[in-house]
């Protein structure tokens, strides 16, 4: 076993290393003339594997390019490394960027014109699916070996425990129709938290197993970020940049056709007429235009701009469906979607259907949020003595909870450090921990009532922590002995507003505002 | 145990599907014994049984029926988007259909909503639902693998589906499930087995009841998987939120929540739920088992100020009815009135020692005023049954009316300004029963408000409040068995108000000339006598005394005949039908509950209260003659050596030096046998006592009472205040 893996992009350099093996078995005398041989030959098969390989390459680019605008040279040089299955895959690639850039569609695309149009077996799996090794190699060997799962289930003999039986899983198909083998693994940052050797055995895949195979590794991070402590082997990255606003514009100008047909069904009578008039490129890449004025600083994640784009579309129509704005009239049909389009915006990312006749835009203030949680009677108090624990020092309880605790002597020390600035205030400095007997006894001080230490209270505070309303800081594991720290999550406004609601003022009890 | 042909003793080993085979026959014993009752023979027979099981599966399928009813328009709807997502076409893949459920606080009680919604989606045959729970998932792969699990191992599906030839495989099928197997990629492999036909196409319906508890990172990771998988199967993720929605886009990021399609539904919020349950349910009229005042607070009161917890309110209603008629096979007279009297026949001599021990019967027998008669009343059982019904009539007839007018009176003060009185139907029946209402202050006020009201806000006000009442008895008690009798007094009644209501309606707004005239009359010498007051004291009198004049004489018409119908349904309705339940007549504690004590005592756990007391004074649960204490801080040698170190530990700071403490425990201990081991020198400890002592320390700390401080050498810390 030679090393017969060197990368080799070029027929010329293939020639040249064919010359300098020769050169160990035969005599020196020769060289010159088998030299010339060679080189003719040479140029020969270069020009002619030259002639078929620039075929292949173009009949996938050709596929693929109109997929993704934009993409061209990611594309070629994608098919320069992996478009020809006749020639020898490099080990690894790992292509990198932004959430959104295309990495995942792109190689999904790429592998499976691979496969349709040469024989090639290829894998794509998530690492995040994969949260042991044995699932990951099994899920490799699964889709290589290209059996439907039903089959797969039965054969017993794609196991693999370990890599080991991995390696030798995939020696066995040495000599089988496939021409080659290409793995592709998306959120590859994952696989630095799994076993040790699985990074390194993926990256030195094609050495170990000898197959003309490829690995595809997708991330987000560039590759700087994978270095251990071992070491890895070298790869060839890729990046895919995001997108600047002119290539935006182009991709979803894209969707231009289909959004014309799925307008043009939904309506009937004058508005189709109207619509049809209406719905012109230019016309939707002036919506387009105004809407990634307002979301371009925000989001440039395309697939997210694509479809806030589609939803908010037909407001923008709708002025003139009604035939209260004509079509060419930009700036009132600006006037119109602003304020959409910035409501729009809040809801990014969120994904939250509304059925029809509900009210668009959810009040999302911290009043309205108080308000809306239910809490018992108890639940509130228990929640503001947390509150007031954790923002308080348990120096000055006494001071704040007890009637008569005593006069206090004035003096420099406490005077200037009574004189506090903003950030010294222990409400923006955020919660500090307490424990459950500190907790009950403030929340017996701040309670007019007489209440009996219950069950009832008790599971009252593991509630809190259920919701979220409280967290444990330490000691989890042992309340019992007292030991356990708890800690508030919610800011002084919430708390407020619950005080309002039980009639108590929790201003009143913080240090900060004596 | 399963039998055997063996005639040996022994362990046998069975194979796994011979024990699965027997499996069933068990189940169906087991269902047979769970119908009649832990309880033996003897208990269920007797009449109090009866009467009690009767009582509470009316109430119980009452409530029932009003949980779905009011529970159905949110679990038709998500039941419309699981079954709505799974039939639109899926061009949009990756997109993970979610419905968020905001369920209100009370974690526990959603179980039952998502079983319920488990149960219909089965019921549809559209869906295979798997409820993860959040402490099945600590890691990714325990979520992974029990979510897999219970889809493929779906017990409640296999049954609906008992068809022979089906059964066999999935009997396979099970039979090989382990859960190690149990990755996406046999899921998958299942999936397609049994459902990848056309028509027999299912969602999988993931539920998390409990959202917030989970971990942030496995639930986005479980989530990202979800959603890779989803154009493959058809998942559909239901997440049951407590608190609101900002608590889901807080956990996930953006990354994970673009993979998802979020719908939000909200469902009743809990005290609403109670609202209508008391409505509709514990103050029907249908039931003749009342709570008393203090009762029906005292469980709201756990609801509304512990929990929201509408299982537990209805385990406590429980509680009580089997409390009520535990207390006796008199009781069992607690039904409707015609089961009632054929009960009174069965009546024995101790039962009607019962009846007769009640505390209402007491003024009962002292308004008779036959000497012989009474004689009767208190020795012939047979004579008091002939009485019987009558008596009972009477009561049931009286919480009949008293429930019309609790109608009548919370659609009259119910939307008054400021609610003096309540503004809930639950709360004027607390009012009305605990104490007499008509003295108390907020009655007053409600009635100089109603008073105050303009002509034609009142007529609206009390038709609207005659309407509502004979609504009530046509509807509610008109269908009862004693409801003639309660609708005919009650619409005389109703009867007279309207007659009343007509005049205020005629009566205008003028002043009584006559009044006038003394009123000028009275103005002439009232300026003439403050012009010669003497003190402040007296001007003062008399300004008081004008005011009142003024009051009297500018009476109108109207608001003399507002005076009077207000007088009337006072009364009328209020002192004769709202009386509390000191004055409701004899035997009314056959139908009312009101051992608040003992409930209390029984389902509010105080362990702490408990244990103090039991280490205070373990006579009180012991009951033996050795430690009976004279008063609670008293020291006996006699006492366990943990109840002595207890108490001894109490008189203690935060920190215990352990030596004192040994001293201590000595001394006491030798008080107690002075007399023979007085000859033991002092300094020297007897080495079982300290033995003692140090095993009653062990057994504190093992209490969490007190914890051995690491800072301080031989000194123990309080861990209690």
């Amino acid at each position: 076993m030679k090393s017969t893996y060197i990368v080799t992009k070029n027929p010329l350099m293939k020639a040249t290393t064919m010359i300098s093996r020769y050169k160990i078995s035969k005599k020196i005398t020769s060289l010159c003339r088998l030299l010339s041989q060679f080189f003719y030959l040479a140029r020969n098969a270069s020009s002619w594997q030259q002639l078929i390989k620039t075929k292949k390459m173009e009949k996938i680019c050709a596929a693929l390019e109109p997929q993704f605008p934009c993409r061209e040279s990611a594309i070629t040089t994608l098919a320069e490394l992996i478009g020809d299955c006749n020639e020898a895959y490099p080990p690894a690639i790992y292509i990198y960027g932004h959430s959104g850039t295309g990495k995942t569609s792109l190689s999904k695309a790429f592998l499976q014109q691979c496969q349709q149009q040469q024989k090639v077996r290829i894998a794509q799996l998530n690492a995040i699916e994969c949260y042991t090794t044995k699932i990951l190699l099994e899920n490799v060997l699964d889709a290589l070996s290209q059996q439907s799962t039903k089959q797969q289930l039965d054969t017993e003999s794609l196991r693999a425990d370990n890599m080991l039986e991995f390696v030798q899983q995939l020696r066995r198909w040495h000599g089988s129709t496939a021409r080659g083998f290409l793995i592709a693994v998306d959120n590859a940052e994952r696989l630095r938290d799994m076993d040790a050797n699985v990074l390194p055995v993926l990256l030195r895949l094609q050495q170990l197993t000898s197959l003309n195979l490829c690995v595809l590794l997708l991330s987000q991070l560039p590759f700087e970020k994978y270095y251990n402590k071992t070491g890895l082997s070298e790869i060839i990255s890729l990046h895919l940049a995001q997108y600047n606003k002119a290539e935006t514009l182009r991709i979803l100008s894209s969707d231009y056709d289909q959004m014309q047909r799925q307008m043009l069904q939904q309506l009937k009578g004058d508005q189709l007429q109207l619509a049809e008039q209406a719905l012109t490129p230019d016309f939707y890449s002036n919506y387009l235009n105004l809407f990634l004025s307002v979301f371009y600083k925000a989001c440039r994640d395309v697939p997210e701009l694509q479809l806030t784009a589609r939803k908010c579309f037909a407001i923008y129509l709708q002025p003139v469906l009604d035939g209260s704005v004509e079509c060419t009239d930009v700036s009132r049909l600006w006037r119109h979607i602003a304020g959409p389009l910035r409501s729009a915006l809040t809801q990014i990312y969120m994904r939250i259907e509304k059925p029809l006749g509900e009210p668009a835009v959810e009040d999302q203030s911290v009043r309205k949020l108080a308000q809306s949680l239910e809490l018992p009677y108890y639940g509130k108090f228990l929640l503001i003595a947390a509150f007031l624990a954790s923002h308080n020092s348990a120096k000055q309880d006494k001071r704040l909870f007890v009637k008569h605790h005593g006069k206090q002597r004035k003096r420099m020390q406490t005077v200037n450090a009574r004189a506090k600035n903003v950030e010294k205030m222990s409400t923006t400095l955020g919660p500090k921990s307490f424990s459950i007997d500190r907790l009950l006894a403030i929340f017996y001080a701040i309670l007019d009532e007489k209440v009996g230490l219950t069950c009832n209270l008790l599971s009252q505070i593991s509630t809190l922590v259920h919701l979220k309303l409280l967290s444990f800081v330490s000691g989890e594991q042992n309340i019992m002995d007292g030991s356990a720290k708890l800690q508030c999550t919610v800011g002084l406004e919430f708390v407020m507003h619950i005080g309002k609601v039980v009639g108590f003022n929790v201003r009143q009890y913080l240090c900060d505002f004596m | 145990m399963d039998p055997t042909i063996s005639v040996s003793k022994g362990c046998f080993v069975y194979k796994n599907g011979a024990t699965r085979a027997n499996k069933r026959t068990p189940s169906k014993r087991k269902n047979a014994v769970a119908t009649s009752s832990l309880l033996g023979k003897e208990v269920t027979t007797q009449p109090f049984y009866t009467a009690y099981t009767e009582s509470w599966d009316q109430i119980h399928s009452h409530i029932v029926k009003l949980q779905t009813a009011s529970n159905a328009r949110t679990l038709e709807e998500l039941m419309d988007f699981v079954t709505g997502e799974r039939a639109a076409d899926r061009d949009s893949s990756e997109v993970l259909p979610t419905a968020a459920l905001l369920t209100g606080i009370n974690q526990p009680d959603h179980l039952k909503q998502f079983e319920t919604l488990t149960q219909r989606l089965h019921a549809q045959k559209s869906a295979r639902v798997c409820v993860l729970q959040s402490r099945d998932c600590a890691t990714l792969k325990a979520s992974v693998e029990s979510m897999v699990y219970n889809l493929m191992d779906d017990q409640s599906e296999v049954v609906s589906l008992d068809a022979e030839d089906e059964d066999d495989g999935r009997e396979r099928d099970r039979k090989r499930l382990r859960r190690t197997q149990c990755t996406m990629k046999h899921l998958h492999a299942w999936y397609e087995n049994n459902y990848s036909g056309g028509d027999k196409q299912r969602a999988l319906v993931i539920i998390l009841p409990d959202f917030e508890c989970f971990n942030a990172s496995v639930l986005q990771d479980f989530i990202l998987i979800l959603s890779a998988q989803c154009s493959r199967l058809p998942f559909v993720l239901v997440l049951g939120v407590a608190t609101a929605m900002t608590a889901v886009h807080s956990t996930l990021p953006y990354h994970v929540s673009s993979k998802i399609k979020l719908r939000v539904f909200q469902t009743q919020a809990a005290p609403t739920g109670l609202n209508e349950l008391l409505d509709q349910v514990l103050l029907s009229p249908k039931y003749v088992f009342h709570l008393s005042g203090k009762a029906f607070k005292f469980l709201t009161h756990i609801f509304l100020y512990y929990d929201f917890s509408i299982q537990g309110f209805i385990q406590g209603f429980k509680y009580c009815l089997m409390e009520h008629y535990f207390a006796g096979n008199a009781y069992a007279l607690c039904t409707s009135y015609s089961k009632a009297l054929a009960r009174i026949k069965q009546l024995t001599h101790d039962d009607m020692e019962t009846i007769r021990r009640l505390p209402s019967f007491r003024p009962y027998v002292e308004q008779i005023n036959d000497c012989k008669r009474i004689i009767a009343v208190l020795t012939d059982d047979d004579y008091l049954k002939k009485k019987l019904p009558q008596l009972l009539r009477d009561c049931l007839l009286h919480f009949m009316l008293f429930r019309c007018c609790l109608e009548f009176f919370s659609e009259l003060v119910g939307d008054l300004p400021r609610c003096p009185l309540g503004k809930l139907r639950r709360e004027l029946y607390v009012n009305c029963l605990n104490k007499p209402i008509s003295e108390q202050p907020e009655y007053k006020e409600c009635w100089q408000m109603l008073s105050f009201m303009s002509k034609s806000e009142f007529l609206a006000k009390l038709s609207k409040c005659i309407a509502r009442t004979e609504l009530f008895l046509s509807e509610q008690i008109a269908p009862l068995e004693l409801g003639d009798a309660c609708s005919d007094l009650m619409r005389t009644k109703l009867h007279s108000l309207k007659q009343l209501l007509n005049d205020v309606e005629l009566a205008t707004m003028e002043l009584q000339t006559p009044a006038t005239e003394t009123n000028s009359l009275a103005d002439a010498s009232a300026l003439s006598d403050l012009t010669q007051v003497a003190s402040r004291q007296e001007l003062k009198a008399q300004l008081l005394l004008r005011s009142k004049q003024d009051k009297q004489q500018s009476t109108s018409e109207f608001s003399r005949a507002v005076s009077k119908i207000l007088g009337l349904i006072e009364s009328d309705l209020v002192l004769t039908y709202l009386r509390p339940l000191q004055q409701a007549p004899p035997l009314h504690e056959i139908y009312v509950f009101s051992d608040i004590a003992t409930v209390r005592r029984n389902i509010i756990g105080a362990p702490r209260a408990a244990l103090h007391t039991a280490l205070n004074n373990p006579h009180f649960y012991m009951q033996c003659k050795c430690c009976e204490l004279k008063e609670q801080s008293q020291l006996v040698s006699t006492l366990p050596d943990l109840s002595v170190v207890y108490k001894l530990h109490l008189e203690c700071g935060r920190m215990i030096n352990l030596f004192d403490w040994l001293q201590a425990f000595r001394s006491v201990l030798r008080a107690g046998d002075e007399q023979e081991e007085n000859e033991l020198p002092q300094d020297q400890i007897d080495p079982q006592i300290q033995a003692r002592f140090t095993r009653a320390v062990a057994e504190l700390q093992f209490l969490g009472y007190i914890k051995m401080s690491k800072r301080k050498t031989d000194h123990a810390t309080r861990l209690t205040w």
